[in-house]
C-alpha cells in the first residue's frame, strides 16, 4: 500500500484511551464502499490485512501486532475515524463496529491473546531469596525449637568482678525493654559495691525483613556483641583502643526470623563509666535504638543464612523468576559447600546417618524411595569412611540436586500441592503438619493457608509483596531541596517508612481486613518526629500511633506523604510520576517507555505557570498524548499534595486544579475531583480489583495467573469482592489456588520422580 | 642464563650507562628475571641471658655463645645486632610495647588492657614492618604472591589482647598468628581436598539431572538439559585443578598433634615444614613465627626446665640456676631456628637459582633485652640467610640506636625506600646500613 511511519501507526494498538474523542463526521467516501452486510472478518481481509497481517500478526509496511488494550468501543471509534490509514472514514459506523469486533475477538484482546498463545506454568527454579530462606529453615531441622510467645525485651545479668561472668558471681538478673545501659559511675544498682563488674544482655532479635542489617554498640568500654553466631562475636572491642566510642557490623538476615544475639561488657577497676547503647541501622532507615517490638527473651537457635554471592534474578516479567545460567550454577555449587562446611560437623555429632535421611526427605519435599535413599544417603555413607565428610557429601548432593533446586509445576501430588502452598505463602519448605497432612491424604489448602498465615514469615513475605506493588525500594533517595522544604531529612524519611509499613500491616493484619482502606483511609500513622513536621499535635518524644486526619483531603496510602514525596522531584511535584504508578501498580495497566527521550521542562522556564500547566504543556505534542492523555489527569487528581506530602490549596498563588479523570477499559469516562474521589473510583474499580489480585498472585506465586486458568483473575477477583476485600482471604486463595491443579494443562496422570 | 643484572655487573657498567649503548640485549629485559626475596621474623618473648649470648667481638672474626651455638653451621650467612633500642614509650607496659611496638615502631593507643604497670593500652598506631613490605610485594604483579604474608604461631594464648599481637595491618588492625597447624594447614591446602569431594559429587548431580529429564515435557528437559551442561563444565574444571601435580605433596600435620604446651617441639617442627612448604609454592614471600606471645610462661620440660619462662626470666642475673635455665631456654629457640635454616637451605628454589635460603632473610627478635629488668634495650636481633643483599657473617655493635631504623633496613632491602617509619623522630640517621 504505502509507506507510514512507524511512530503514527503505532499508536494504535498501544495503550489506552488517547482522550476524549468526538464522535467523527462521516467523510466523503473515496471510492466504492464495501457492498453492504459484510462480516467483520471480511472487511477485515479486504481492508486491513494487507498491513496487519491476516492474522493480526502484522506485515511487511507494519510489522507490530494488532494487539493493544482498548475498549471494543474505543476501538471502533478510533477504527472509524482513522483507518485504513491512506482512506480513512471510509467505514460507516456499523461496519467500523463489526470489523472492531472481529479484531477485538480474534486477536487484539487480552482474552485473544490468552486463546491463542495460552500461556503455560513453567518449570522454575528457586530464587535467589527463596533458595536462601529454603536453606535456613531446612538447616533448623533439628535444632530445638524456637520460644513461642516469647516476651518482648531482653534478659540483662551483672556479674561481679571483671570479665569473668561466673554464675556464682551473678548479683542481678531482669529484663529490661531496650539495651540502653547508662547508670553512670558506678554502683550500677542497689547492691553492687565492686569496683569491676561485667553486664551480659541476651535474647533475641527480630528481623522485619529481608536485608543487611548494621549493628551498633556505643560504649567505651570493653564490649562483644554476638548475632546469629554464638562463637565468634560479630563487634569485638574487648580490647578498646584509641578515641573510638562505637563498634559497628554489618550482617545479613532473612525477614520473618528471629536471630540470637548476646551483648556483653565490663568495667575495668581504673575506669570510671560505664555505658552501653545498642542501635541498628535497617535497609533504607536511619540509626536507631532497637525497639522494644524487635527484641525478644528467651534461648534463640542460630538461622544458616547463606553468604555465597548469587547473581540476580530476572525481574522482566514482573516478578522474580531464575534463569539457568553458569553463574547461578556455580553460586550453588559455592553455596552448597558453604552450608556443607557450616553444618555438616554439627549435625555428624549424633546419629549422622538418620539425620541425613531426614534432611534429604525434608529437602526434596517427600518421603525418599528406597531407590533414592540409597543414592542420596547411604551410598555416600559407604564410600566415605570419615561420617563428617559423608555428611558433607550428602548436604553437597541435596542442595545440588533439581529435586531441591526445582519446584513442582505440573498437576503432580498431595507433596507437590504442600510444595506450592509452602512456597506461596512462606518462600520456604513446608513444615512437618504439611508434610504429615499430604501423607495421610488429608491435605486441605484452604485450611492449611489460614494456619500458615500465622507464620511470621508470611506477614514477612506479604510486607516484602507491598514494598515491591509500590516500588518502596526505589524511593531510596528522597532528598528535597532544603530551602523549599527545611526540616525533610533522612530521620523524616526513615520515620515515613515506618509510618507506611504500620499502615499497611494495620490494613492486612488488624482485626478487620478491608483492602479499600488503602485507597480510603483517613488516617496516617505518626511520632512525635513526623506530627512536628506535618502540623500535627502531638508530644514530641510521642511513639508511633494512628492520627486522623481531615477524611475530605487523605485517601490512605494515595495521599501517604511518603509516596507523595517518593513521586516527586526535589522541590515540586511530580503528576507524571504519580500518574504512572497509579496506572500501573493500580489500574494495571501496562506501559511503554516514551518514544523519544524527554527532558522535564524545568519550572524555572515558566515561573508563572502551575505544575499542572507546565506538565500539560510539556507533554501536549501528539506523540506524547497517546500515554499521557492517560496519564496526566489521574496524577493531577492528587496535586493538592506537594512534593513532601504536605496538603496545598494553593500553588503559585494559584488555587490548586486537581480535577481528574480515567476512561475505563469498558469505556466510561470517570471524573474525579481530587485524592478523596479518586480513592472512592479506584475502591469500587473493577480494574483496581483485578490489577491488585493479579500483582498478588505474581509475587506469591512467580507463574502466569493465566496459566491457572483463563478465568482464574475473574475467579479470584469475584470472591475477593464477595469476601469484603479481604486481603488474608484473598491470600488464602490465592495460595490454594496455585497449590491445586488447574490451569490450561488437564490433570495428567501423577508422576513418580 | 644470565639475566640483565648479571650482564651489566660483568661489563663493569651501571644503570646509567644504558642509553647510550643501545645494545638490544639490553633492551626490555623482563623484570621477572630478578630473584625472589623473603622476609622471615620470628618471635620468642621474655628477653634473653645477655652475656650468654650476644658474641664479644665486633667484626667478621666472633666467637658463638652458647645460646648461639646452634647457628654454627650459619655463622657466615648471619648478622649479630648488638645496639638497637626500642624507645618508643606511651601507654602500656613494658610487655606490651616490647612486642607491639617491635615491629611498628610506634605507641600504642591508649585503651583497656592493664599491664602490670604504666598506663591501659590498646592496639599500635601504626601498620608493622613485615605487613608494610608485604603490601609492596602485592602490589606489583611480579612479586604478588596467593597470600602474600603467612602469621604462623606455636602455642600463641588464644586472647587477643596487646600482649598476643605483634603483626598489624593498620592501625588498631592486629592480625592473628595461626596458632593451630591443622588450621595451617587447612587454609594452605585445605580446599584441595574439598575440590576433588565437589568434582565426585557434581557426577552424581548431573545422573540425577539425567533421570529427571527423562520424565518431563520437552520443553522442560531443554532447560534441565543446559542446567547439566553448567554442571559439566564445572566437574571438568575441578578435576583438571585437582590433578595439577604439585612441587611436593603438603605436608600434613598428625591428627593427634594439639595445640599444648608439652607439644610445642612437634608444633614448632610441623609449623616450620609447612612455612618452608610455603615458600616452595611461593604461596607467600613473608612470613612471622610466633612462639607463645609477650609474657610467654612455656614450660620447657623437654629440656629439662619446669618453671614457666616468665618467672624465671624475673629471676636476678646472680640466680645462677634461673640464668642457666634461661640460656638452655635460649638454645632451644636458636635451634629451633638453625632447624629452619637447614630445611631451607636444602630445599632448592624451584627456578633452580640456589637454595630458598640464598633468598630468605630470618629475622630472630624478642621483646625484651633482659626480663628481670624489663630493659628494652640491646634487643634481640639475629639475621641469617642471604635474601638481602647485606654483607653477611658479622657481629655488630650499634651502641644504641633506635630499632626503628633497623626496620627500614628491612625495607630498603626490598627496595622500598622508605625515609620514615613507625614513630618519625625515631627515624633520624635514616636506615642502619647493613650492605
Amino acid at each position: 500500500m504505502r509507506s507510514s511511519t512507524i511512530a503514527v501507526l503505532a499508536l494504535l494498538p498501544l495503550l489506552g484511551s488517547c482522550g476524549k474523542d468526538a464522535d467523527p463526521a462521516p467523510s466523503p467516501a473515496k471510492g466504492p464502499p464495501p457492498a453492504p452486510a459484510l462480516a467483520g472478518a471480511e472487511i477485515y481481509q479486504k481492508l486491513c490485512a494487507s498491513c496487519h497481517g491476516a492474522k493480526g500478526e502484522g506485515g511487511k509496511d507494519y510489522p507490530e501486532p494488532l494487539v493493544g488494550e482498548r475498549s471494543l468501543e474505543k476501538l471502533a471509534v478510533y477504527v472509524r475515524k482513522k483507518m485504513p490509514e491512506d482512506k480513512p472514514g471510509i467505514l460507516s459506523a456499523d461496519e467500523a463496529q463489526r470489523v472492531s469486533k472481529y479484531i477485538y475477538d480474534a486477536f487484539y484482546s487480552k482474552a485473544a491473546q490468552a486463546r491463542r498463545e495460552p500461556p503455560r506454568r513453567e518449570l522454575s527454579r528457586l530464587t535467589v531469596g527463596q533458595y536462601k530462606t529454603s536453606v535456613a529453615d531446612l538447616m533448623s531441622l533439628f535444632a530445638n525449637p524456637q520460644p513461642a510467645d516469647a516476651k518482648p525485651g531482653l534478659r540483662q545479668e551483672l556479674f561481679n568482678g571483671g570479665r569473668r561472668f561466673r554464675d556464682d558471681k551473678r548479683i542481678n538478673d531482669k529484663v529490661v525493654p531496650t539495651l540502653d545501659f547508662n547508670p553512670g559511675s558506678y554502683p550500677p544498682a542497689e547492691n553492687v559495691t565492686i569496683e569491676e563488674y561485667s553486664v551480659r544482655w541476651s535474647g533475641g532479635l527480630v528481623a522485619p525483613e529481608t536485608g543487611d542489617y548494621e549493628i551498633i554498640l556505643e560504649t567505651r568500654n570493653g564490649a562483644r556483641v554476638w548475632v546469629n553466631d554464638e562463637t565468634t562475636p560479630l563487634l569485638d572491642g574487648w580490647v578498646r583502643s584509641g578515641d573510638s566510642v562505637v563498634l559497628k557490623g554489618t550482617l545479613s538476615l532473612l525477614g520473618g526470623r528471629i536471630y540470637p544475639i548476646r551483648v556483653e561488657i565490663f568495667k575495668e577497676k581504673k575506669e570510671k563509666l560505664v555505658a552501653a547503647a545498642l542501635k541498628w541501622k535497617l535497609p533504607h532507615r536511619v540509626e536507631e535504638l532497637i525497639p522494644e517490638r524487635r527484641l525478644r527473651v528467651g534461648k534463640f537457635n542460630e538461622t544458616m543464612v547463606v553468604r555465597t554471592p548469587f547473581p540476580p534474578d530476572d525481574r522482566s516479567m514482573g516478578y522474580e523468576r531464575g534463569t539457568i545460567s553458569k553463574a547461578w550454577d556455580e553460586a550453588t555449587t559455592e553455596a552448597a559447600v558453604e552450608v556443607a562446611t557450616a553444618m555438616g560437623p554439627r549435625l555428624a555429632k549424633s546419629d549422622p546417618q538418620g539425620r541425613a535421611r531426614k534432611l534429604v526427605e525434608r529437602a526434596f519435599r517427600r518421603p525418599l524411595t528406597p531407590e533414592l535413599q540409597q543414592f542420596f544417603v547411604d551410598r555416600l555413607f559407604a564410600e566415605n569412611k570419615d561420617v563428617e565428610t559423608a555428611l558433607k557429601c550428602v548436604i553437597i548432593l541435596a542442595l545440588k540436586s533439581p529435586r531441591f533446586l526445582y519446584l513442582p509445576h505440573e498437576t503432580g501430588d498431595a507433596y507437590d500441592v504442600a510444595t506450592r502452598l509452602s512456597y506461596a505463602l512462606w518462600d520456604s519448605l513446608p513444615d512437618a503438619p504439611l508434610l504429615e497432612a499430604a501423607k495421610a491424604g488429608t491435605l486441605d489448602p484452604v485450611k492449611e493457608a489460614g494456619r500458615m498465615l500465622g507464620d511470621p514469615r508470611a506477614k514477612a513475605k506479604v510486607g516484602a509483596f507491598y514494598h515491591r506493588w509500590l516500588q518502596l525500594d526505589r524511593l531510596h533517595d528522597l532528598a528535597k531541596d532544603p530551602k523549599s522544604y527545611p526540616g525533610f531529612d533522612a530521620g523524616i524519611v526513615s520515620d515515613l517508612r515506618t509510618s507506611l509499613d504500620l499502615f499497611l500491616e494495620d490494613v492486612t493484619w488488624g482485626e478487620k481486613s478491608d483492602w479499600r482502606q488503602l485507597m480510603l483511609a483517613d488516617t496516617v500513622h505518626m511520632n512525635g518526629r513526623l506530627a512536628k513536621f506535618y502540623g500535627v499535635e502531638l508530644p514530641a518524644d510521642a511513639p508511633f500511633q494512628k492520627v486522623k486526619m481531615d477524611p475530605k483531603k487523605h485517601a490512605g496510602l494515595l495521599t501517604h506523604p511518603l509516596l507523595m514525596a517518593g513521586f516527586s522531584y526535589a522541590s515540586v511535584s511530580s503528576p507524571i510520576h504519580r500518574g504512572v504508578f497509579l496506572a500501573r501498580a493500580l489500574l494495571g495497566r501496562r506501559l511503554r517507555a516514551p518514544p523519544d527521550a524527554v527532558t522535564p521542562i524545568p519550572p524555572e522556564l515558566h515561573p508563572s505557570l502551575s505544575t499542572r500547566e507546565r506538565i500539560l504543556l510539556q507533554t501536549k505534542g501528539p506523540d506524547c498524548q497517546s500515554c499521557h492523555a492517560m496519564i496526566n489527569p489521574l496524577g493531577f487528581a492528587l496535586e493538592n499534595f506537594d512534593a513532601v506530602g504536605r496538603f496545598r490549596e494553593v500553588e503559585k498563588e494559584k488555587p490548586v486544579n486537581a480535577q481528574g479523570s480515567y476512561w475505563t477499559i469498558g469505556g466510561e469516562d470517570v471524573k474525579f475531583n481530587g485524592a478523596r474521589e479518586l480513592g472512592e473510583f479506584l475502591a469500587r474499580s473493577e480494574e483496581a480489583h483485578e490489577a491488585f489480585v493479579e500483582h498478588l498472585f505474581h509475587y506469591l506465586v512467580k507463574q502466569p495467573i493465566l496459566a491457572h486458568g483463563l478465568n482464574r483473575p475473574d475467579l479470584l477477583r469475584e470472591g475477593f469482592v464477595k469476601d469484603g476485600y479481604d486481603v488474608r482471604k484473598l491470600l488464602i486463595q490465592e495460595a490454594a489456588a496455585a497449590a491445586l491443579p488447574g490451569g490450561v494443562k488437564k490433570a495428567e496422570e501423577r508422576k513418580t520422580p | 642464563m644470565m639475566d640483565r643484572r648479571d650482564f651489566l655487573r660483568n661489563l663493569g657498567l651501571g644503570a646509567g650507562a644504558l642509553p647510550f649503548l643501545n645494545l638490544p640485549s639490553l633492551q626490555a629485559a623482563p623484570r621477572k628475571a630478578s630473584r625472589k626475596q623473603r622476609l622471615v621474623v620470628m618471635f620468642s618473648p621474655d628477653g634473653v641471658v645477655p652475656w650468654n649470648f650476644w658474641p664479644d667481638q665486633e667484626g667478621d672474626a666472633f666467637t658463638l655463645k652458647e645460646s648461639l651455638t646452634p647457628l654454627a653451621p650459619f655463622q657466615k650467612k648471619m648478622l649479630a645486632l648488638h645496639g638497637l633500642n626500642n624507645r618508643i614509650k606511651g601507654d602500656g607496659d613494658g610487655h606490651m610495647r616490647g612486642i607491639g611496638c617491635l615491629l611498628t615502631g610506634i605507641e600504642l593507643f591508649p585503651g583497656n588492657i592493664q599491664g602490670g604497670s604504666d598506663t591501659p593500652a590498646g592496639w599500635a598506631k601504626g601498620i608493622s614492618i613485615d605487613q608494610e613490605i608485604k603490601n609492596q610485594l602485592q602490589a606489583n604483579p611480579d612479586t604478588r604472591t596467593r597470600f602474600g604474608s603467612l602469621e604462623f604461631g606455636v602455642n600463641v594464648s588464644d586472647r587477643a589482647d596487646t600482649w598476643t599481637r605483634m603483626v598489624y595491618a593498620g592501625p588498631n588492625r592486629p592480625i592473628a598468628p595461626i596458632s593451630n597447624p591443622h588450621h595451617m594447614f587447612k587454609k594452605l591446602y585445605g580446599s584441595e581436598k574439598d575440590k576433588q569431594m565437589i568434582a565426585s559429587v557434581l557426577d552424581d548431580v548431573r545422573e540425577d539431572l539425567k533421570k529427571l529429564a527423562e520424565k518431563v515435557s520437552a520443553e522442560d528437559r531443554k532447560l534441565l538439559e543446559e542446567h547439566a551442561a553448567f554442571v559439566r563444565e564445572t566437574e571438568k574444571e575441578l578435576t583438571a585443578v585437582a590433578k595439577e601435580k604439585m612441587a611436593a605433596p603438603p605436608p600434613a600435620p598428625d591428627a593427634s598433634l594439639r595445640d599444648e604446651n608439652d607439644s610445642i617441639p612437634k608444633l614448632s617442627r610441623q609449623q616450620i615444614e609447612l612455612m618452608v612448604n610455603s615458600f616452595k609454592q611461593d604461596f607467600a614471600r613473608i612470613a612471622s613465627l610466633q612462639y607463645t606471645q609477650s609474657v610467654g610462661g612455656a614450660k620447657f620440660r623437654w629440656i629439662g626446665v619446669t618453671e614457666g619462662q616468665h618467672e624465671l626470666s624475673h629471676k636476678p642475673d646472680k640466680d645462677e640456676p634461673a640464668q642457666a635455665a634461661l640460656t638452655k631456654i635460649n638454645k632451644w629457640y636458636c635451634e629451633e631456628l638453625a632447624y629452619l635454616c637447614k630445611r631451607l637451605e636444602e630445599t632448592p628454589e624451584p627456578d633452580g637459582r640456589g637454595s630458598l635460603l640464598d633468598n630468605t632473610l630470618i629475622v630472630w627478635t624478642n621483646e625484651l633485652g633482659q626480663g628481670n629488668s624489663h630493659t628494652r634495650n640491646n634487643i634481640p636481633f639475629i639475621a641469617v640467610g642471604n635474601g638481602l643483599d647485606w654483607k653477611m657473617g658479622r657481629s655488630l655493635k650499634l651502641k644504641g640506636v633506635p630499632h626503628n631504623r633497623f626496620l627500614l633496613s628491612l625495607a630498603h632491602g626490598f627496595g622500598h625506600r622508605l625515609e620514615r617509619f613507625g614513630n618519625p623522630e625515631m627515624c633520624a640517621g635514616g636506615p642502619v646500613v647493613l650492605a
